[in-house]
């Protein structure tokens, strides 16, 4: 696999970036975007658009069928067992809070229990605290160990006999951790306990299965998958959407609307309320060719080499401190440096044109369990090579060099 | 874009070593400000005597270089001066941040305007002016006596 070749394909490389080359290590926020993901949306508008599901002309029914379409690809791309399994939504925020809101509806009552992580981003957190002020359901946190990952014995020790529902990342945006998915679903499920999996750092980057890990919600963020903004999926097992209430009304959604009574459709439009975004999910079919065409298998193994990689790297900087150094780990690499604020890390190394994240990274919770206002981190993506993350540890030197250090 | 220009050895020495960096005890005005998306806090404490002469003022917090900088450059600026002399001084400072090429202030003398200049860097960063902002805007919240926290959006 040659990456220069894959990079290629991703026009914003071709840019200077305050006459820089672009040293992009922020895809664990957002990917950039392939070339034929861009130009996939620009035909959609220009060629061929219409609303989707509606009309009966040409252009509609043409556009139906493609929006279809990426349906089918993502329910392949993740092996799940039925098409109307996958539900668009706005991002993975949007799917989280459509679990949270339905399940929060008809099925959590006061009393019960949820399982998160202290990994967890803001939008695997507040969704299910609406619950606490609404339900009175009480949200426990499952403790990282010193490497910063959640181990099975840490969530079996935390289930209680109120636990209902367990909500977990697949791969900590700030520490990296992959979390054992499947085994604390076969174990969640050995209780009856619901698992929802918060898969956003998860889908750009591992194998998915979803037969095999057998959770019962899975939310994906598409914008982090080399696909378009304003766009997420939803993976729900098809027993939980057909039984859930819907989560928005409006048109789409409904089957029979009268004045004194209403009926809903059937899956998948009863999540899909309203006009969605069409452009988008036609483009996405196009991330979901990009990654095959690669294989997730060699996305995994080019993106182990570069963490383990730029582990090594920033180790043997003895200014820098790690975040977290878990066994099974992705591409995020999180760190301190001891006298200089990640604030300023980040304008320094923008500088140079390396682009990285500063911030709580939506955890505020990991990290006032670590005792840091913010960390730094660096990811990687398919894009990326071992010359950036050279690049990333000579920009951190100049930090120090700046602050006299 | 001058890396030089915004970390001046002068914002270096005070972000490393900030003034005031402690609560006033018998404080009489205080006020929070944080920036939610940085995750940067502080908490201004102001002892006005009879005068409204700010007789001490203090604060707590953390966050980067600039923000701990330009809290301890104002805490130094600021004490002895009336609350109606800092109010002019906070207005004057948040003018030059955004836009004006300097500081007109009267009640500023020569080497106090030069040592605020120093965090004019801050204008080539947008995405820095809020870190550079956040305790000021505090301080007036102190003076005012308003009760919810500042919340910078720049
Ligand atoms: C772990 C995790 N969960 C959830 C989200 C939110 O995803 P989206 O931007 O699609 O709403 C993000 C992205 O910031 C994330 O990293």
């Amino acid at each position: 696999m040659n990456i220069n070749q894959i990079k290629k394909e991703f026009p914003i490389f071709d840019e200077k970036i305050q006459n820089n080359d672009l040293v992009y290590l922020d895809s664990a926020n957002s990917s950039q975007k392939p070339k034929v993901v861009v130009d996939r949306i620009n035909e959609f508008y220009t060629k061929q658009f219409s609303n989707v599901g509606r009309s009966v002309h040409y252009l509609a029914v043409a556009a139906t069928n493609l929006y279809e379409n990426t349906r089918t690809s993502v329910q392949k791309y993740i092996n799940a067992k039925d098409k109307n399994e996958i539900v668009f939504t706005k991002g993975a925020t949007e799917a989280l809070n459509l679990v949270a809101n339905t399940l929060g509806q008809s099925y959590l009552q006061e009393g019960d229990e949820v399982l998160i992580t202290e990994l967890e981003h803001h939008s695997n957190y507040v969704p299910w605290h609406f619950l606490r002020k609404s339900k009175n359901i009480k949200i426990n946190f499952a403790e990282i160990n010193e490497e910063g990952e959640i181990t099975l014995e840490e969530i079996e020790k935390k289930i209680t006999p109120k636990t209902r529902l367990i909500s977990i990342t697949h791969l900590s945006n700030v520490t990296g951790a992959i979390l054992p998915v499947k085994e604390i679903t076969q174990l969640a499920h050995s209780k009856g306990i619901i698992v929802v999996v918060d898969g956003c750092q998860g889908a750009p980057h591992l194998k998915l299965d979803m037969q095999e890990l057998d959770c019962d919600f899975y939310a994906i963020s598409c914008h982090k998958m080399y696909g378009p903004t304003g766009l997420g999926v939803l993976y729900g097992k098809k027993k939980w959407l057909e039984e859930l209430p819907p989560y928005q009304g409006g048109g789409g959604m409904i089957n029979e609307v009268k004045k004194d009574r209403i009926s809903y459709g059937e899956l998948p439009n009863k999540y899909e309320a309203g006009t969605m975004a069409t452009a988008q999910v036609i483009a996405f079919d196009q991330s979901i060719k990009f990654l095959e065409s690669i294989g997730i298998e060699n996305v995994m193994k080019h993106e182990a080499e570069l963490v383990e990689y730029g582990q090594e790297l920033l180790q043997k900087n003895n200014s820098v401190k790690l975040i977290g150094n878990p066994k099974n780990k992705g591409g995020v690499l999180s760190f301190t440096i001891e006298g200089v604020h990640p604030h300023d890390i980040a304008t320094i190394l923008d500088e140079d044109g390396v682009a990285i994240r500063a911030g709580h990274h939506c955890c505020q919770i990991l990290h006032d369990k670590l005792n840091i206002p913010a960390s730094a981190r660096a990811s990687v993506g398919i894009y990326n090579t071992k010359e950036d993350l050279d690049q990333l540890n000579e920009s951190i030197k100049n930090c120090k060099k700046i602050f006299n250090l | 874009m001058n890396l030089k220009e915004l970390y001046q050895e002068i914002i270096l020495e005070h972000g490393k070593n900030p003034r005031n960096l402690r609560k006033t005890e018998d404080f009489n005005r205080n006020a929070k400000g944080n920036n939610p998306l940085c995750g940067d806090n502080v908490h201004v404490y102001l002892k006005l005597n009879g005068q409204k002469i700010v007789e001490d003022i203090s604060f707590e917090g953390s966050g980067c270089a600039i923000s701990m900088a330009s809290a301890s450059i104002m805490t130094d600026l600021i004490k002895g001066k009336n609350e109606h002399e800092a109010k002019e001084i906070v207005e004057d400072f948040l003018g030059m941040i955004k836009e004006n090429p300097e500081l007109k202030s009267e009640n500023l003398d020569e080497d106090e305007k030069t040592k605020l200049m120093c965090l004019s860097g801050v204008k080539q960063y947008p995405m820095r002016v809020k870190c550079a902002t956040l305790s000021w805007h505090t301080l007036v919240s102190a003076f005012d006596e308003r009760k919810e926290e500042v919340k910078t959006e720049n």
